[in-house]
This record gives C-alpha cells, structure tokens and sequence, in this order.
C-alpha cells in the first residue's frame, strides 16, 4: 500500500454561499498513487477546487477520511496541517502568488528556511531547481519584473525544491498563453516522468488534461468519470 | 513517519521562536519586513510622516520648555532669591526681625566647603520706611556683603544710574522707588524701622545708585545697605543672619544638595527653589499637565492612523498571507513579520522626527528665539530673558521613540490578530 | 454627473470599509473632541485673567492724572464736578467707582507694611473683587467711614484681628506725612494672597480728609459689554482732555499678553492636531482611490468628467470629515459639561494660578464661535487632504484601468 499518496474516502463537503448551502463534494471516494500525473476536471463549482484544496489539507470536509502520505488529515489540528504542507506539499496556483518584495531565487529560498534547511544548502538547492526549470537567468528578478510564464516556473521551482510527496496545482494554466501553458506543462511532464514527483492539477483547460496520464471529471460534487489518458 | 512529522515540528518550532542554526535568521525576516515596508512607499512615508510629526512636536515643545524652565529659574535665582536659602525654622512663614541663624559664619564657611556650592552670601532683611524730605514709602530693606554679592548676583549688573554698593555708609534702591520718593544719585536717604529690641532702628545713607531690574514689584519696593549698617541699624549681633543664601553650580544640583542640607539639625532649614520661588514650581507643574494632555492627544491619534495603515495594509495582501499559509506558513511567523514591519515603520518616522527636530533646534540653540515685543513684560516676570535658547531635550526624543514603538507595536497587533483567522482557501480567492 | 448622486456615492463609500473608516473617524473624533476641550479650558482661563484683570480695581476703562502710573500719589489726583455721572450715549454701564489710592506704610503694634492704601465708596465697588470677597467683620457703611478693611494675609503678618487699631503713615497733599489711627471693621479673604497682603480700604472721604484735599486719584469704569470698552475709552477721553483715560490692555499689559497668547495657543492646538490627523486621512484617501482605480477608469469610460472624479474624492473625505468632526465636538461638549460640573480645582497649584492672573478653580468656557471655527476649519483640511488623492484619481487613465 505503500504506493497510495492520497487517500480520500466518503467526502463530502457543503459551502454556505450567501446563506445558501451549496453542497461542494458528496461522498467522494478517491486514491492518488505515488507518480501519477492526474488532473481533476471539470465546471466551475463541479468541486474540483475543493477536492483540491481538502487534499492539500487547505479545507477541512465535513464527512469522510482524508489520509496523505500515510497521515491522516482529520486529526491534525491547524498548526500540524500547516507542517504537513510545508514538509510534504507543494503548492501552484493560478495567479502565481510568489512573494513580490522577493526575487525569484529568494521566493525558492523563502520556503526551505521555513523548514529550517541550513543556508549553505538552500543556495544549492535553489540554484539547481531553477536551472532545472530554465529560470536561472532571471534568479535576481523580483516577481513584478517576470513574465507570467516566468513567474509560474519560479512558482513551480518554489514547489518543488522542498521535494514534497505531493504536487498540487490549482488552474496552473488560467493566466497563460497557448504555448506557455504548453512549456510548463512539458516540464511538469518532465519533473513527472524522470523525478517520479506525483502531480494532481484542478483545471479546466483541455491542454492540462491532455497531459495528464489520467484524467478525473467531477461534476456536481460527485465523480463521474476515472479514465487514464492514453494519449498522454 | 513519527520521526519525521517530529522533526518537521522542531523546525516550525525554530521559526515561531525564531532561534536555532538552522531556522530562519532574526535578520532575514526583518530584511523581508523592511521590503514589504517600501511595496507602498507612498502610504509608508505618510505613516513614518505622521510618527514624524508627532516626535517632532513633542522634542521641540519639550526643548524649548526645558531651556525656559531652566533658565526662568536660575534667573530668578541670582537675582535676588539664591539657590537655595538656610533660613531660621520659623523665618519663611514669619519673617520676624528676631528668627535669625545664630553662629552664621560657622555655618557659612561649612556650607562653602560642600561639593557644588560656588558662593554663600548672608542676608539681614526687615521692612522700614524709606523717605527723604516729606515723603516716605514702604520697602524691603536687604543687608547685603558689597564684595560678595557682586560675584554672584545679577543685580549689581542692572545700575541704571550712579554704581554699585561698596562701603559703609552707602544704598542702592529700585528705580522706581527712588522717583517715588523723589531721590537721585547723590542724595541722602532716611531708613526708619523697628529694631531687635523694640525701639527705632535708623540708617541715614547716600544713594550712590538705582538698579532696574525690568520687574515694578523689585524696582519699587528693595533697597540694599552694607551688612554691617544694618547690624548697626537694626541692632543685631555680628554672628547672626537672616538668611544664608547659597549658589550651586546649576539648579538641578541645588535641588541635591538643598535636601542634603536640610536633614537632621532643627537650628536651621534649607529651602530650594521650589520653596522660594512656588509659583514657579507650580507653573511648571500646570505646564507639565497640559503637556501630558497634549502628547497623549498626538500619540493616540497617530496610533489610530497607523493602525489603518496596517488595516489597509493586511487588506491587500490577504491572498499573499493565504498563499504563505497554504505553504506552510503559520500565522504567528506572519504576524511577527507584521510586528517587524511596525518595528521599522517606526524606526523610520522616529529617526526622521529626531532629524527634524534636531535641525530645529540645533541653530536655534545658537542663535536663539526672539520673543515678541508685547511678551516683554510677561517674560520679565517669569525672569525670562528676552531671548529663549533651547535646549535638546534628550529625555523627549527617548520618550517619543518609545511611545511611538509601543503605539505601533499595539497598531500592528490589533488588525494583525485578524491573521489567526485567516482561511487560506478564501483568502486565496482574495484579490 | 449631479451633486447629488456623487453626495449618495460618496456616503455608500463611507461604509464599503466600514472598519477603516471607523478608526479614521476615531482618530478624527480624538482630535475634534481634544481641540473641543483644550478650547474650552484655554477660554475658561483667558475668561478668568480677563475678569481677575479688570476686578483688580482696574475696570474695563480708567481715568487718571498724567503721571500718576509713574509716580502714584496724591499730588497726581483730580476733582469731579458734584455729582458727576459718566454720559457714555450707546454705552451700558455696569458700574464706575471713584478712587483715591496712594502709597502708605501701616503699623500695627508689632508688625510694619507697605502697602496701598485705597479710599472707596463702598456702595460703588460692585465692580471690582471687593464685591466677592469673604469677609470677617464688617465691610465699610460708606464713604465716610473712618475704618479700615484690610486683607486676611495682611492681618496674619501684622499679627492684628478685627476690632483692632492700626497706624497708617501717608504723605498729604502738601507733601507732609500724615500719620492716623484706624479701627479694623473687617478683614478680606481674597483668590490669592497678592491682594489680601497689597490693599487696604477705608471710606474716600474718610481718606480726602487725611490727605486735606477733596480729590481722587482714579475713577474705574466697568460696561456691560466687551464690545463697548473702546467706545467708553473715546468717549471719556473726548470729555476730560486733561486726564489719562486707558484701557485694561494698557493698565495690564502682562494680563493683556496673556490674552493674546491664549488666542494663539488655541490655534496652534487646532494645527498640530490637525498636522498629526492629516498623514492619516491622505493615507486612507489614497488608499481608497488606488484600490478603485477599475472603478474610476469605469466612471471615466462611461463618461463621467475628470472634474466630477476630483469632486467625488473630495465629497467622500468631507464627508467622514464631516461626521467625525459632529461626533467629536459632541464628545468633546460633553466632557466638557462634566469638567464644568465643579470645575478643576487648580488649588494645589494656587500660587503659580495667581501669577498666571487665574482663579483656583478653572471653569471650562465653551463658545460657540470657537465650535463653529473648529469644524468649519476642520473641514478645510478634509478638502486640502482630498487633493492630492483626487489629484491621483484624475490621472487614472479608464483604457489602462479597465484592463487591469
């Protein structure tokens, strides 16, 4: 059993939108295996945000086990899910959301001294990852003098450098162009297929699940299609 | 994976208590402190401006009171009053002619031998009718040592006409009561009073001069003999004084050695200025008490400018400390980034406030602050000088930074405690 | 764009942050409410010097003989004609008292003063402390009363009480001393010692036939309104050419100094609260209309004027100006109904009270005019803080803010 990363079972989750319940997951049952390249697909409100977010121990369901990496979610309290995050995780979001008053190899440094990596390692280690992601040549920039694809693969570069079990990207791809969306995710292909990093990616764009080895679609809370992507 | 979950916590451990080799260093945290200080640079300066400004009222006011006090009171000082006065117990409330010091040189030479004092001048002084020809006023009459009293009073320097004191036989008297009794440099004066044993004290001496000293209640009403024409006027002993009157080498150590003085004998007391001069202790007093009103308006009202800075502040970037909560971050390292970045915030309006302030203050001790013409007489009551000198007043800008520090500290903190309640997945969806 | 729908935008703005607002309103109500009060005071003690000032047998206005302030005695005095009135057209009158004062030595059978020795009708001295002094014993019957009403300090230096007789030495009008003998009907307890130890009173007539002259050295007059005083100087002065007739001012200089830098400090209050308010409320104003730039560059796309942006940013900050400048002066008159309430009681401080020319207890005085000039001024400074901000939002450009 040591290959399942992610365990969710019988999740579900409602959202009070303006005093109105609106029921995000029923009774999901899902399992990432250590490697998989997956993307969650879907409408918005389909609820792949949420299963997303209850994965990466950002959201809390209201019924149901949660289980990642062999520790189970329910029973840490905020400060143990935050460790959890930080130690096992990483995280890609749509807006790139990396930290402006830092360049972009000190927004890759910022989290490893937040795990307490010594200084010595932290430079290594950045430099590595963000040759790696082909953004070595822009380390000393500060967010704000990137491009959005630059930005994102420093973000992907701050996700990775911690070699977390788990890569969880939400809409990686909302804020990029065609071609960028491809650049970024031939390298999380790459990071993938050569560095065994296991990916779950929200999205609703065609590229990503095409990329994807195996592709979840929700709707309405539930899932209603498992199916690898042979093409991929 | 027990170990490992531990030693993920010792590592969020360091960050929170912010120690150990390997956590984040003091430094690198308030160097992120101080960037995030500089993403709104225009807000920054207005809010470092508004801590500014409130420093630099509060080191100018206390500045220029400090140098006024200060010298309102040593003025006052040596002109007529001393330092510090070593009087009979009774003498202060009962200014009777019989509650004289006995063994006053003794005394005398003791007291010029304690650390600080730079003179000690004895006094003789009763009231007595002053005339010449028909007519007469009322006035205090100050038997005073010629040689001595030169050294150190500033009243020998304010003669308007004729000169000071210097043999037996010789009086000065105020402006104004010399023309009130119709007298001028050269005349012969009457002193009538009552002596030691009953009976009429009588002085006659030659006016050599009249004093101004720009205070009517002085000019009007003192006149001073030779020591020695009053003992023989008023038929007092050659051992006994009224008063001793000491000199420190500043007012504050006269306060010292005031209540050094004082304790333990009952022939005697010692009075320092707060006891001679109340009304000016009391002035200072009442100042002090508005000051206090006025410095904690300031304070507060920045206080409540700040703390919309950072409520504005934490606004914008709530999808920022999402983000850093979603990585791993705990909200108390993102509130103690907040608190840094309080800490340089008023560092920064403290420093310049202290900048300014300084280039006030600094040319203005040289040079001085002219007064305007219509305070004249005010000022001379207060024996102020017609010019006020400032001085830097040190315990105004340690005072100001830490009121500020706090005011800030407790700015960040109340819109920073919202952070505990952050929900990454909102804030995230924040814009 | 009307006035109209920018007033309702800006109000519905006030509560988009309602949090913000309300500390910058907080900070606007310290202020207010602080100015409001520090006011008060400032005009309660100006209030008091003022009165002490006249009440110190000064008057609003008086007449005297040239050279009498350089060298006050009786050979610088006038008559009046009998029965004199003051005919002041416009002028109402609270009162006028004719005065001899003169230097004199007094004695009693231990103790020599010098002090002034003032002859008064007492019917007339409504106008000066005298009238709200305590007093033990009695006070003068009129004018002709050979007794003296000395102050309570005197008598305790003198070592004398009511009842008693003193000896008063003073020089007459042929320039001779005259010395007499005189009962003590009462003795006075005044606000501070300076006057109990300076006056002693006995009947006018009492005093010319002590000095062998019909005359008097001083006639003090009291209006009713501040506003008459220089009406009553010119027109005493245009009726006794030959007499000094002065104001308070001239007589009082350091009072009147006082006066003057009583008016000053309110102001310099009023700025430095403001300097220390204005950083905050540009601060939230630029704020507000940084984060509203998508929504400026709308309004300007859809056509409103730049000059309307400008005005919606200054309506916005007169309007929390507004409501922060209504509440703090509330605040601030209700505290200062409860300072009123007694008063502060400044007795431990009585003798730098006296010096300043104040009573022990300070009353708050609240004037009107002193409000309306605090919120009227205040508002100007939210208009001068909302420039640069709005300055700011003209500049916004609606292409480069809409696609934002």
């Amino acid at each position: 059993m040591s290959d399942v990363v992610v365990r969710c079972s019988g999740i579900s989750r409602t959202y009070q939108e303006e005093s109105v319940p609106v029921q995000a997951l029923q009774d999901v049952d899902f399992e990432v295996c250590k490697g998989e390249f997956i993307s969650l697909a879907g409408p918005s409100g389909s609820g792949k945000s949420t299963l997303l977010n209850i994965i990466g121990g950002l959201d809390r369901p209201d019924k149901g086990d949660v289980e990642v990496a062999g520790v189970k979610l329910n029973d840490l309290n905020e400060s143990e899910l935050s460790d959890l995050r930080l130690q096992k995780m990483g995280f890609v979001f749509q807006a790139y959301n990396l930290i402006p008053v830092l360049s972009a190899r000190e927004n890759v440094e910022f989290i490893m001294q937040l795990q307490g990596v010594s200084p010595a390692e932290r430079a290594s280690r950045a430099t590595a990852v963000l040759e790696q992601l082909g953004v070595e040549g822009m380390a000393d920039r500060r967010p704000g003098e990137l491009s959005g694809g630059q930005q994102q693969r420093v973000a992907v570069a701050r996700a990775i450098v911690t070699r977390p079990v788990l890569l969880l990207a939400d809409e990686p791809s909302a804020n990029l162009d065609s071609a960028t969306t491809r650049e970024l995710l031939e390298m999380l292909r790459t990071l993938n297929e050569t560095h065994g990093v296991t990916i779950v990616a929200a999205t609703h764009d065609p590229i990503v699940m095409s990329y994807a080895r195996r592709q979840v679609n929700l709707r309405d809370g539930r899932i209603v299609e498992d199916k690898q992507n042979e093409a991929a | 994976m027990g170990e490992i979950a531990q030693q993920d916590r010792k590592a969020a451990d360091d960050l929170d208590a912010e120690a150990g080799p390997a956590g984040p260093s003091g430094s690198s945290v308030a160097a992120i402190a101080w960037r995030n200080l500089w993403r709104n640079r225009r807000r920054t300066w207005l809010s470092a401006g508004g801590i500014a400004f409130a420093v630099w009222m509060l080191v100018i006011a206390l500045s220029m009171q400090d140098g006024s006090f200060e010298i309102m009171i040593d003025n006052g000082s040596r002109l007529l009053l001393g330092h510090i006065q070593i009087q009979h117990p009774d003498y202060q409330d009962d200014a009777r002619i019989e509650n004289t010091i006995v063994d006053a040189t003794v005394l005398q030479r003791r007291v010029a031998g304690v650390n600080g004092v730079v003179s000690v001048a004895p006094r003789l002084q009763a009231f007595a009718l002053v005339s010449s020809g028909e007519r007469s006023f009322g006035a205090q009459i100050l038997g005073v040592d010629p040689a001595l009293e030169a050294s150190w009073s500033t009243l020998p320097t304010m003669i308007s006409e004729g000169r000071y004191l210097q043999r037996s036989g010789e009086v000065v008297v105020g402006t104004t009561l010399a023309r009130n009794i119709g007298v001028s440099v050269g005349d012969e004066i009457v002193i009538l009073g009552t002596a030691r044993k009953g009976g009429v004290a009588a002085v006659v001496a030659e006016l050599v001069g009249t004093f101004d000293t720009g205070q009517s209640e002085l000019d009007r009403a003192i006149v001073q003999l030779p020591i020695a024409d009053f003992r023989e006027g008023w038929g007092i002993a050659e051992d006994e004084v009224h008063v001793l009157l000491v000199i420190a080498s500043s007012v504050g150590r006269s306060e010292k050695i005031a209540g050094a003085l004082g304790s333990g004998n009952s022939d005697w007391r010692a009075l320092d200025w707060r006891a001679l001069m109340p009304e000016a202790q009391q002035t200072i007093e009442m100042k002090a008490i508005g000051a206090y009103f006025f410095f904690a308006l300031i304070a507060t009202i920045v206080t409540f400018s700040v703390v919309n800075t950072f409520m504005m502040t934490i606004f914008e970037r709530t999808r920022e400390f999402g983000m850093l909560v979603a990585i791993g971050m705990k909200p108390g390292a993102i509130m103690l980034q907040l608190q840094l970045e309080a800490v340089w915030l008023a560092l920064l309006g403290v420093g310049s406030g202290w900048l300014i302030a300084a280039g006030f203050i600094l040319p203005l001790m040289s040079f001085g602050v002219p007064l305007p013409e219509e305070a004249g007489d005010l000022l001379r009551r207060y024996n102020m000088p017609e010019r006020m000198y400032p001085t830097f007043s040190y315990t105004a800008a340690w005072l100001s930074a830490v009121i500020m520090l706090v005011g800030t500290q407790l700015a960040a903190l109340i819109p920073g405690l919202r952070i505990r309640k952050l929900r990454p997945v909102e804030a995230l969806r924040a814009h | 764009m009307p006035f109209k729908l920018l007033l309702q935008l800006g109000w519905r703005n006030l509560f988009r942050h309602k949090r913000r607002n309300f500390m910058l309103l907080l900070a606007i109500c310290v202020a207010v409410a602080g100015v409001v009060v520090m006011n008060s005071l400032i005009r309660g003690f100006q209030f008091d010097m003022q009165e002490a000032a006249v009440a110190n047998l000064t008057g609003h206005v008086k007449m005297l003989a040239p050279g009498y302030l350089d060298d006050p005695n009786i050979e610088k005095s006038f008559t009046l004609v009998k029965d004199w009135q003051p005919h002041l057209p416009g002028v109402e009158l609270e009162g006028w008292a004719p005065r001899i004062r003169i230097p004199a030595v007094i004695m009693s059978e231990r103790e020599t003063r010098g002090i002034q020795l003032v002859g008064i009708d007492p019917a007339r001295e409504n106008i000066s402390f005298l009238d709200k002094v305590e007093l033990a014993g009695d006070m003068l019957s009129d004018a002709d009363d050979r007794r003296v009403v000395i102050g309570k300090e005197l008598a305790r230096q003198l070592e004398t009480e009511v009842g008693r007789r003193l000896v008063i030495i003073t020089q007459g009008i042929d320039g001779r001393n005259r010395e007499a003998g005189f009962r003590i009907a009462g003795t006075f307890d005044a606000d501070g010692k300076g006057l109990e130890k300076l006056f002693v009173f006995t009947g006018v007539t009492a005093l010319q036939n002590l000095v062998d002259a019909e005359v008097i050295t001083e006639v003090s007059i009291k209006v009713v309104s501040q506003l008459d005083e220089s009406l009553a100087q010119q027109g005493l002065a245009d009726s006794f050419l030959d007499l000094d007739v002065l104001s308070w001012q001239q007589l009082e200089p350091q009072a009147a100094a006082m006066f003057v830098f009583a008016d000053s400090a309110i102001f310099i209050w009023f700025l430095v609260m403001m300097g220390a308010l204005i950083f905050g409320l540009m601060n939230t104003l630029i704020t507000a209309v940084m984060e509203r730039i998508k929504e400026f560059g709308m309004l300007r796309a859809v056509g409103m004027r730049p000059r309307a942006v400008v005005v919606q940013v200054v309506v916005e900050s007169t309007l929390i100006m507004l409501v922060g400048v209504v509440s703090g002066t509330l605040i601030g008159w209700l505290l200062v109904l409860w300072l009123s309430d007694g008063g502060i009681d400044l007795s431990a401080y009585a003798q730098g009270v006296e010096l300043a020319g104040m009573r022990s207890v300070l009353m708050p005085r609240l004037l009107v005019e002193d409000l309306l000039l605090v919120s009227s001024l205040s508002l100007v400074f939210g208009i001068l803080a909302a420039l640069y901000p709005a300055r700011r939002a003209v500049k916004i450009n609606p292409l480069e803010a809409l696609r934002r």
